[in-house]
């Protein structure tokens, strides 16, 4: 039994509303109270993170650094890389129509480049991940449900095998086909990158750099889809067999603690309001515990 | 468009061709690996990357 992450806090005054209307508007009053303001942690572990993977090639190659210390830090770049995207795909630095709009494109676009995640693509079935989660059908998701942590491990491995049909990419065709002009965009947006991260592999192998393109960017690659995967994936919505707002993730914790979980221990906050940013999440769960537990929020914590 | 799908239609082997024949080639190089028969680490690269490309496009199943 896991001690709960509020040991010896003060206990929460019990709850007297007990009405729907009244929990909900509780619940947007502290939602709200996260939202505010710049996520600029999150913006600058974005661009941070980016600089530097970047900054190992240069290092890597001119000998200044050994591979073996750049293949692990780039596999860090790549597992961290993907968080501040997602803020991003849920315009969570600068909503449509606000002058930074292009900050949080920027960053969207940007982080993810170790990860080789196009950002239309990551933006698209994501908002189809919240709006259908643990969905068989609709959730593009739903491919990691596995019965243990081992078992979604090799099923990612096996899901990345060429001959088994990538869930994004079904996902975008079947938006394209039926006239939706951004799916049809992400689907080009994504050939071109991925296109382009292949044709950069190559390049780098045939000119001398295959061990460096190798270490720095290919096995950390997938190391990092392997581990984002699974903690981003797999822990949070773990047995995948519920449905509904309060019920389709979860909160959880680990001895390894939440930053080896990359922030996920509290993804329930996430799912019921997206606008907080990550960073964020742990203070607005603690805040927001004694309503989950009277909406009947899987606290597995 | 059309040159895209036709590149990842045949994705595993150029992927063994372009990327894990020099990976073989700079690995043996790097672990001072001599190859028998008087073949060159190329040799060996390219066998393993067009052998290993093709079993990814046939079986669908790089492991």
């Amino acid at each position: 039994m896991q001690e709960p992450l509020n040991a010896g806090a003060p206990q929460a005054a019990p709850l007297k509303t007990a009405d729907e209307k009244a929990l909900m508007r509780e619940e947007m009053r502290i939602a709200k109270k996260y939202m505010n303001g710049f996520p600029f942690f999150m913006a600058f572990w974005g661009i941070f993170n980016l600089l530097c993977w970047l900054a190992l090639w240069p290092l890597v190659i001119s000998g200044i650094m050994p591979l073996w210390a750049g293949f692990i830090i780039a596999t860090l770049n790549v597992t961290l890389c993907y968080l501040p995207s997602h803020e991003a795909q849920h315009s969570n630095y600068a909503p449509p129509g606000h002058p930074l709009r292009w900050l949080n494109e920027l960053i969207g676009y940007v982080s993810t480049i170790p990860l080789v995640l196009p950002f239309k693509t990551a933006r698209i079935t994501h908002m189809d991940h919240h709006s259908f989660t643990n969905d068989p059908e609709r959730d593009p998701d739903y491919g990691v449900k596995a019965k243990n942590a081992f078992a979604a491990i090799m099923q990612g491995l096996f899901r990345r095998q060429p001959g088994n049909a990538d869930a994004y990419g079904l996902l975008l065709q079947k938006k394209a086909e039926s006239g939706n002009k951004l799916a049809e965009r992400a689907i080009v947006e994504a050939l071109v990158q991925t296109t382009s991260f292949y044709l950069i592999l190559a390049a780098l192998a045939w000119s001398g750099y295959a061990l460096e393109a190798a270490l720095l960017w290919w096995l950390p690659r997938h190391l990092g889809m392997t581990y984002i995967s699974l903690f981003l994936s797999w822990f949070p919505h773990h047995p995948m067999t519920e449905q509904g707002r309060y019920r389709n993730t979860r909160s959880f914790h680990h001895w390894y603690g939440n930053i080896v979980a990359l922030g996920m221990e509290h993804h329930i906050v996430h799912h019921l309001h997206p606008g907080i940013p990550l960073n964020r999440n742990a203070a607005a769960f603690r805040e927001m515990r004694p309503l989950l537990v009277e909406r009947g929020c899987r606290l597995e914590d | 468009m059309t040159l895209i799908k036709i590149l990842f239609a045949w994705g595993p082997i150029l992927f063994g061709l372009g990327f894990l024949a020099p990976l073989t080639v700079q690995a043996m190089e790097a672990a001072a690996l001599t190859p028998p028969f008087g073949l060159t680490p190329l040799h060996i690269g390219l066998a393993l990357g067009l052998t290993w490309g093709l079993i990814a496009k046939f079986t669908g199943r790089w492991i």
